[in-house]
């Protein structure tokens, strides 16, 4: 699938701007501030409904302006047009495909499938637990139906539960303990489901991290991610360590009125050759893996969905030194799908070189159009 | 905005109903108006006896005309089994099946910790008093298939067994997170047909 144009108004910077793009590689090059990522940001909102950078759908509207609107031509199996349009004064975001308007966000998301890597991706690797189970979470839930479903239960649970530890905290157990029980056994349930399909995922995804790392870096390693659930346990009996930790926290869990107990309190290692990467990494293997975790969910999903994400990279070459920067170009013109790379100077990174299928789109200083 | 006082109330009660919105009322009352005086009254009356002569069922607090509902009332219902439901209005759903012939208990909602329903806030307490009285062999859960439902079929089941009483759950076959009241009676039926053990 790929995006052959996109037309933006109002968005950011970007009063009235019109883009063809090319099937394979397009370079997206202009100084700071000229509106390069927003020109991804714009892809993904056709992809997505949603942004990939900003919260609100206001901060995206240029300033003093009402309304932005992305349009988009997308061609797959079928062309198709999509559309956003938000108004500021009326909060309201319309998403309409070949003119028809979708109501549900989800009955987009899968059908143009879209990876990007971006400057804060460095939160997957550096940050908390909570940013790596997103990423892990929405590779899996964007192949994968079922997982998103009893993602979402769970999540249901979690809140009903909290309430309910509150409300023993404050008042009578005794009345209240069958009443957790009950809980707990759906916490188990869903949660026991959650693991397992993490457990698997990572069985087959490892492999995908492993082959874009050595293309990457040149060199056989052995990177991996690593996945600690139930507090690191090694038990594979997920039901027993599961009820025994809800019995074992149980005190705590109604002094904090806090679920303690859960997938949503696992994490993910990631390795290069059983090296931890959070605890001994340098900024550029940081770099180099959120490089890779990206490319392993670009082919991940291809595979499994059938249908070529389309990638964006948002000023991927900044951090990686020479080498790394050359080995990923040469991945990219490799994947055989269509990619959206912002530089700040294409001439000056020599090994870049724009093939066939490839464009060179420049921003000037007015944010203008001029290909290459 | 200029119109009739008394036009502007009716319009504005009638959108406070359950998928009526601004559009339909206007043309409720509109038409209301313009009826003849018999169809009129009728409906008020029809509106006044539901609120005057329909209670609660004392035993199963389905709704009821009398103290005790039809179903209670009726000496041929299987006495030994027991449907647990959400609502009255899923009694409905279940009787139009024909599948069915025990008395039911109607709870009046699901365990909601998040919305503040505790279990005293349900016909639990006068469920299991019921179970003292009455000589029941078989209760059957037919909660709704979503988060709460599930978590209230669980608590009860816990406050059953002990009971040494048979729990049966109907089967699966309802669209997950979908509503007893609206899915179709062939599903219905089957669901009862296929209860398993729980």
């Amino acid at each position: 699938m790929s995006l052959t144009s996109i037309s933006l108004r109002n968005v950011r910077k970007h009063t009235d701007t019109e883009i063809n793009f090319a099937g394979g590689l397009n370079y997206i090059v202009g100084g700071n501030g000229l509106g390069k990522t927003t020109i991804l940001e714009s892809i993904y909102y056709l992809c997505t409904t949603k942004s990939c950078c900003s919260k609100s759908d206001a901060n995206v509207v240029k300033f003093d302006e009402d309304i932005f609107e992305i349009n988009g031509t997308l061609e797959g199996l079928t062309k198709d047009s999509a559309t956003v349009i938000y108004s500021v004064a009326s909060g309201k975001k319309q998403y309409y495909l070949n003119e028809k308007q979708i109501f549900k966000a989800s009955s987009v998301i899968g059908k143009f499938p879209v990876v990007m890597l971006s400057p804060s991706d460095h939160a997957v690797t550096q940050g908390s637990p909570a940013e790596r189970r997103k990423f892990i979470d929405s590779v899996i839930s964007q192949s994968s139906r079922t997982y998103l479903d009893v993602l979402l239960e769970y999540q249901k649970i979690l809140r009903h539960r909290s309430a309910l530890l509150m409300r023993i905290r404050e008042g009578d157990f005794a009345d209240s303990e069958m009443e957790l029980e009950a809980w707990n056994q759906k916490l188990m349930s869903a949660g026991e489901q959650i693991i397992n399909h993490r457990v698997d995922f990572l069985k087959g995804f490892n492999s995908y991290v492993a082959e874009s790392y050595n293309k990457i870096m040149g060199k056989m390693e052995s990177p991996g991610i690593t996945y600690l659930y139930l507090g690191g346990t090694k038990s594979d009996n997920i039901s027993k360590t599961f009820k025994d930790m809800l019995s074992e926290y149980k005190v705590d869990e109604i002094r904090r009125a806090a679920n303690l107990v859960g997938p949503h309190r696992d994490d993910f290692i990631f390795e290069i050759n059983n090296i931890n990467l959070r605890e001994f990494g340098s900024q550029g293997q940081h770099k180099t893996f959120q490089t890779v975790l990206r490319f392993a969910e670009f082919f991940y999903i291809k595979d499994v969905s059938g249908n070529t994400p389309i990638f964006l990279l948002d000023d991927v070459f900044g951090e990686l030194d020479a080498q790394r920067a050359k080995k990923v170009s040469e991945y990219l013109s490799d994947i055989g799908g269509q990619a959206f790379i912002t530089l700040t100077d294409f001439g000056n990174i020599s090994f870049l070189k724009a093939g066939e299928k490839d464009r060179v789109i420049k921003l000037n200083e007015d944010s203008k159009i001029a290909y290459a | 905005m200029q119109i009739a006082e008394p036009l502007l109330v009716a319009i504005e009660e009638l959108s406070k109903l359950p998928s009526i919105g601004k559009k339909t009322a206007q043309r409720l009352a509109l038409y209301l108006l313009k009826s003849n005086g018999e169809q009129f009254e009728s409906l008020v009356k029809a509106l006044e006896d539901l609120k005057a002569k329909i209670k609660f069922c004392e035993r199963c607090f389905n709704l009821s005309e009398e103290q005790l509902c039809i179903i209670c009332k009726n000496e041929k219902r299987d006495k030994s089994k027991i449907c647990i439901v959400e609502e009255a209005s899923d009694v409905i759903a279940i009787e139009k099946t024909h599948e069915y012939s025990g008395l039911y208990h109607v709870l009046g909602g699901v365990l909601s910790p998040l919305t503040g329903v505790t279990p005293d806030s349900l016909k639990i307490k006068e469920f299991l008093k019921r179970l003292e009285k009455e000589k029941a062999k078989e209760i059957i859960l037919a909660l709704n298939p979503d988060t709460e439902g599930e978590a209230t079929a669980l608590y009860l089941s816990k406050l059953i067994k002990p009971l040494r009483i048979k729990v049966t759950r109907i089967a699966r076959g309802l669209p997950i997170g979908g509503d007893l009241e609206f899915a179709d009676e062939a599903t219905i039926g089957r669901a009862i047909l296929n209860r398993g053990d729980f």
